[in-house]
């Protein structure tokens, strides 16, 4: 069997697969009656129509010819993962201004055309918009500086 | 008649200083996102979110509206003398609006793009005025049988006015329904899908998943297109269109507006598919054709009215039903549960002051937005020399702290980080992001009242 419309091949692959999480999961909830809806029912319904969805996109896609995927260029993306998921660790134990300044570094590795001063600029004119406009005038409950 | 008494309640509330300097925040704000590329109203809409925490709701609401439709102006001034969309809604607009710059005749597209798309704001103003009424007072009949029937529909109209496969579109409905129903069980009280993790107790932060797929996944995608701007830097000239022009213009405009506002109401329509739809009915009317992508001024003229129209009636189904339209709509409606307002036909009755102090911003925001965009339109150009590697740092921590802030909660960062993954493949997949948002933000309200209409 050749794929051959990988799009929709994968695009199947991936509502299966939430399909299966969503139907296992839902598996422990009640399902009561259409009467007298459970927990489980609503969910249980959706995870089935998306399998079926997810198995005629698979079913297709070995018959029908199809678009091939892009290139995939995971780097950047998992560069500015890292840096959303650094901003998490760093905001309520180092403050605002260490977050934001670790976020940015890391992010801008995600491009090639980034320059390291300029990035040290964009570093600080961001750290200082954010708490004048964020914190001092709109007053949102950010810590600016680390917790000791 | 009662639509005079509550147009001047309207524009008593929309006229006071405070509420004036919101609406000009917001078509600011949204015309600068428009003409930049890359950032789009949804994305700001959601930055801006947990700051309207701390505004009376109409005032929030006034400045959240205003950034939604000022982008359809600022998007039209990136496409004709960039030749690069600022916004997905002026996609169209580049095809003549171009060619026209490259003939010198930039300043007129600008000027008719403008004109345009002011004469659709006040037409569709008015038609919120002359059609919300009624439909909220249909609305109050409805019961939850009519509602979940209501909320099939509008998904429905989604998936058909999505680009590319149907199947694709229903999957990523059924998935934005199932991802809608994590968190607290209304009726059992139940925890479902929370996987263990405190964080999901109350379900998927909206502005979390919102702010992944248009903000950071696009951001991800972005940075893998090779950006060659060329700026039409020659001197714009003259941004007032002669009157032929207007004259040659005026039908186009008139057909925008009026396909426009239609298609706005319509789910998963407003600006985008508006201005899709007012070009191509213009191609097969407007005589002679011939001249349409060869830089024709009504190739300009009717997209950019009919997004702008689009833009506004796309109100309509949120402020009489509570039902979204598209993606920025969700997030109003956010926005509004945020002041504890339950979007719905009930607003225009309880809340008569929130409800026509919007339509009258939108006016006001009109006029607005003419000013900011012709005499000014050489300041918005020298923000497109802004490099995209220093946009995008800016974007990524401005979401990121748009989603700590919202409920001053870690975990929600660590769940925009897991769907920015999911929203890059998605997009790889040409599996549309809309439809998914429409079914996270109808999920628990469509379970409810299946339900409801069921017992």
């Amino acid at each position: 069997m050749n794929i051959r419309a990988p799009k929709d091949f994968w695009s199947g692959i991936m509502f299966i697969a939430f399909a299966a999480v969503a139907m296992l999961t839902a598996r422990g909830y009640s399902l009561g009656s259409a009467g007298r809806m459970g927990p489980g029912y609503f969910p249980m319904l959706l995870g089935g129509a998306l399998g079926v969805l997810g198995l005629i996109l698979v079913a297709r896609s070995l018959v029908i010819e199809g678009e091939t995927i892009g290139r995939l260029r995971l780097l950047p993306l998992v560069v500015i993962a890292l840096g959303v998921c650094l901003f998490g660790l760093a905001i309520e134990r180092l403050g605002l201004l260490v977050a934001l300044i670790a976020a940015t570094a890391v992010t801008t590795f995600a491009s090639r055309d980034s320059r390291p001063l300029e990035v040290a600029a964009l570093a600080l004119v961001l750290a200082v918009f954010s708490v004048a406009v964020f914190v001092l005038a709109l007053r949102l409950p950010l810590p600016i500086w680390p917790a000791l | 008649m009662d639509i005079f008494s509550n147009l001047a309640l309207g524009f008593g509330v929309a006229l006071t200083l405070e509420n004036i300097a919101y609406c000009f925040a917001g078509v600011l704000l949204g015309t600068l996102v428009g003409v930049l590329p890359g950032i789009g109203p949804v994305t700001t809409v959601a930055m801006l979110l947990p700051i309207s925490f701390t505004l009376p709701p109409v005032s929030a609401l006034i400045l959240l509206a205003g950034i939604y439709y000022g982008a359809q102006y600022g998007g039209s001034t990136t496409a004709i003398l960039v030749n690069i969309p600022g916004e997905a809604s002026s996609v169209v607009t580049t095809i003549d609006g171009h060619q026209m710059a490259l003939q010198g005749r930039a300043g007129p597209a600008l000027g008719i793009a403008a004109i345009g798309s002011f004469f659709a704001g006040c037409a569709a103003t008015l038609a919120i005025a002359l059609a919300a009424p009624p439909l909220a007072a249909i609305a109050l009949q409805f019961g939850p049988a009519e509602y979940f029937s209501l909320m099939v529909c509008g998904l429905i109209a989604a998936v058909v006015l999505a680009r590319g496969s149907v199947i694709k579109a229903v999957g990523m409905v059924i998935l934005g329904l199932l991802l809608g129903l994590a968190g607290t069980d209304v009726n059992s009280g139940i925890r479902r899908f929370d996987f263990g993790f405190q964080g999901l107790a109350d379900g998927i932060e909206f502005v979390a998943l919102s702010m992944a797929i248009y903000g950071i996944a696009e951001v991800a995608h972005n940075l893998e297109q090779k950006s060659e701007s060329a700026v039409v830097t020659s001197a714009i000239g003259s941004v007032w269109p002669t009157a032929a022009d207007i004259r040659h213009c005026l039908p186009a405009i008139l057909r925008g507006t009026t396909l426009g506002s239609l298609l706005g109401v319509l789910p998963g329509g407003g600006a985008l598919i508006a201005a899709f739809g007012a070009y191509t009915l213009e191609k097969r009317v407007a005589k002679p054709p011939r001249s349409f992508g060869h830089g024709d001024i009504r190739g300009v003229a009717a997209p950019e009215s009919a997004n702008n129209a689009g833009a506004q009636t796309s109100f309509i189904p949120m402020l009489t039903l509570g039902l979204p339209s598209n993606p920025t709509m969700a997030m109003m409606i956010g926005a509004m549960m945020i002041h504890g307002i339950a979007p719905g036909p009930r607003v225009m009755t309880d809340r008569p002051d929130l409800f026509w102090g919007v339509v009258a911003s939108m006016w006001i925001g009109n006029l607005m937005l003419v000013v900011l965009n012709l005499p000014l339109v050489g300041i918005w150009v020298r923000f497109l020399r802004i490099p995209y590697r220093l946009l995008f740092p800016s974007i990524i921590v401005f979401c990121c702290i748009g989603t700590y802030t919202i409920n001053s909660n870690v975990f929600d960062v660590f769940v925009m980080a897991f769907f920015a993954i999911f929203g890059y493949l998605c997009l790889k997949l040409d599996c549309e992001p809309a439809p998914l948002i429409l079914g996270f933000v109808l999920g628990p309200m469509m379970e409810e009242n299946l339900r409801r209409a069921m017992t």
